[in-house]
């Protein structure tokens, strides 16, 4: 090539070239594509948080960093431990300076499909949700900027910040974003039930058995696959009389007293205790609870009746519920604290 | 020939280079005329009848209570000063108004006469109840940092007006005031719009004049017929769907505030 014609080549490419937006990821963060239980439906990323790399990576130290409580002691995996299906095993959590919590820690697994969060599904996003207990006096009593602050002096979670979201300083924003991309890949999928579905694993006869029954009596009725929950609220009967005032604190009718969202039941049999106020401690006691019909009180729902089961029927239910249980998910390395 | 193409092609090349980057602002026309303009500044100041308003001071409300109102805050919205030409002119999208202190906003508006005035009390729907506090820099007053607590995270949507404080009910004179009062008023639907019309204010080019916005706050909590505001015993409301407290409250408020 002439070198006038490479001269003027190399210039026009450079001037093509120099006024180039930045890209949103820098060159050394990678798009992440979630494996998706083909059982599942697909999985919708906000516009402005797809996964990458450095997304989850920062997500994932941000989790575990204490610096997002007042006191500095308390993480979000304080309370939602990867064993336990991200659950803590507690009646109720004690928040910030040994506050008692009201209310059992809910399980994180498959949060990237729930239309909504919170008990009284007043929160819409994952996003926003982060808001939520860090704001929380009974949680971990935080205000964001204080943690904002704390979290810029790393200069390492600076240049994971840098790399995820393109901004130089940690903020509300990539913080809620980060924390949020982590919990969407917290997918369970891979329970004994889940390969069953696949044709890859068999049910025992009394698993079987508790599959059957759990269609028969109305349990799938409200949860319903593949994620074991309809996202409904209802009041099952647990209280005549509801101190915790559930969808009411949200909706103020009065009806709505003692309604909550239906959990997942995925992972069921390591997240105990039960219910919303963790009131029972075993499995075998919340299948007496429906068994006998709830207790009768004033605004239980009318679906729950009572179900005249037989002990080998209650066993065979617990069974099948134990098929839940996806030891991979509470073993995946992608999920664990990493190192400093 | 081919010697003139390549410098063509370099010369090209090379304006596209120096070109590319240059800033997008583009340089004022010297043949533009630009209108002159003046200083228009908006004050909010909250009264307790013919004095003014202070925070933590204990009053005697309408209904005999003792009260001490410890915390006023309000979004003001969409701000608009009407020119006389039916010309509105934005001077703020969102404010939130602390109201322990005075407030003063100054903008520079094209001089003129000037005759009406607009402004919502809250957060319009648009921005409510599925924005993301965490989408605005720190400055902004629906950031988090901005909002300073008038956000509900449990169940998104901002706080339209905070008012807070403590009563005596026992109405024993120098009593301590010891229980609570507390109205947090949100949700779309008490979004409120207000017009202030047939104003007559005008800027003058180069100089400044002052309107004022007067909150009054002793007839926020005037009796209403059909419902009562009494803090003896209607003292707490963080709104929901057709609540009369939180309604007769945002309504005596929307009353309760005059231009002067």
């Amino acid at each position: 090539m002439p070198r006038r014609l490479w001269w003027s080549s190399f210039l026009f490419v450079l001037g093509v070239i120099g006024c180039t937006s930045p890209p949103t990821t820098t060159k050394q963060d990678r798009p992440v594509h979630f494996r998706i239980p083909s059982h599942f439906p697909p999985m919708v990323h906000p516009t402005d948080n797809e996964p990458t790399e450095a997304r989850l990576e920062f997500g994932r130290r941000l989790f575990y960093h204490t610096a997002l409580s007042q006191n500095e002691t308390t993480s979000c995996a304080s309370c939602h431990v990867q064993s336990a299906a991200f659950t803590d095993g507690r009646v109720t959590s004690p928040g910030l300076n040994g506050h008692a919590g009201v209310r059992n820690t809910p399980t994180l697994a498959n949060l990237a499909w729930s239309p909504y969060l919170m008990s009284e599904g007043g929160v819409p996003s994952l996003e926003l949700q982060a808001l939520a207990p860090l704001h929380e006096p009974l949680e971990m009593g935080m205000n964001m900027m204080i943690a904002v602050d704390r979290l810029n002096q790393d200069a390492y979670l600076r240049t994971l910040n840098q790399r995820a979201y393109g901004r130089d300083s940690i903020d509300p924003f990539t913080i809620t974003r980060a924390l949020a991309c982590f919990q969407r890949s917290l997918i369970s999928g891979d329970s004994k039930f889940d390969q069953y579905k696949m044709g890859a694993a068999e049910l025992t006869s009394k698993e079987a058995k508790g599959l059957a029954l759990f269609s028969e009596v109305g349990c799938a009725n409200c949860h319903r696959e593949p994620f074991f929950t309809d996202y409904g609220f209802y009041n099952i009967g647990l209280y005549s009389v509801s101190t915790d005032p559930g969808l009411e604190r949200k909706t103020h009718i009065k009806s709505d007293s003692g309604k909550f969202k239906t959990p997942t039941l995925r992972n069921i049999a390591v997240t105990g205790p039960y219910m919303h106020d963790g009131s029972m401690s075993s499995l075998e006691e919340v299948i007496a609870f429906y068994n006998a019909g709830g207790t009768g009180a004033r605004l239980q729902d009318e679906r729950i009746r009572a179900l005249h089961l037989s002990a080998e029927d209650e066993e065979a239910l617990i069974a099948f519920l134990e098929t839940l249980t996806d030891w991979n998910f509470l073993q995946n390395q992608q999920f664990t604290p990493l190192s400093e | 020939m081919k010697s003139a193409r390549y410098f063509i092609m370099a010369c090209a090349a090379l304006t596209l280079l120096l070109s590319a980057c240059k800033n997008t602002a583009t340089q004022e026309d010297p043949e533009t005329e630009v209108a002159a303009n003046g200083q228009f500044n908006l004050r909010m100041d909250a009264k307790w009848g013919n004095e003014d308003f202070v925070i933590e001071q204990v009053y005697l409300d309408t209904y005999g209570n003792r009260i001490r109102v410890d915390q006023f805050l309000s979004y003001v919205s969409q701000i608009f000063l009407v020119h006389e030409n039916g010309t509105e002119v934005l001077l703020k999208d969102f404010y939130l108004a602390n109201f322990e202190n005075d407030v003063e906003l100054p903008f520079e508006v094209p001089a003129g006469r000037y005759t009406g005035l607009k402004l919502g009390l809250g957060i319009p729907a648009a921005y409510n109840k599925h924005e993301d506090p965490a989408q605005y820099p720190s400055s902004h007053p629906l950031s988090v940092a901005g909002s300073q607590g008038m956000f509900w995270y449990w169940n998104t949507g901002y706080i339209f007006t905070k008012f807070e404080g403590k009563i005596d009910t026992t109405g024993t004179p120098d009593a301590a005031l010891l229980d609570s009062f507390l109205f947090h008023i949100g949700d779309d639907p008490y979004y409120r719009e207000l017009t202030f019309e047939n104003l007559n204010v005008t800027v003058p080019a180069n100089g400044a004049v002052d309107m004022q916005l007067r909150i009054f706050v002793d007839q926020i909590l005037a009796p209403v017929a059909g419902s009562s505001l009494d803090l003896a015993t209607n003292a707490v409301t963080h709104t929901s769907e057709q609540d009369v407290l939180a309604t007769t409250f945002f309504d005596n408020y929307a009353a309760a505030i005059v231009v002067e």
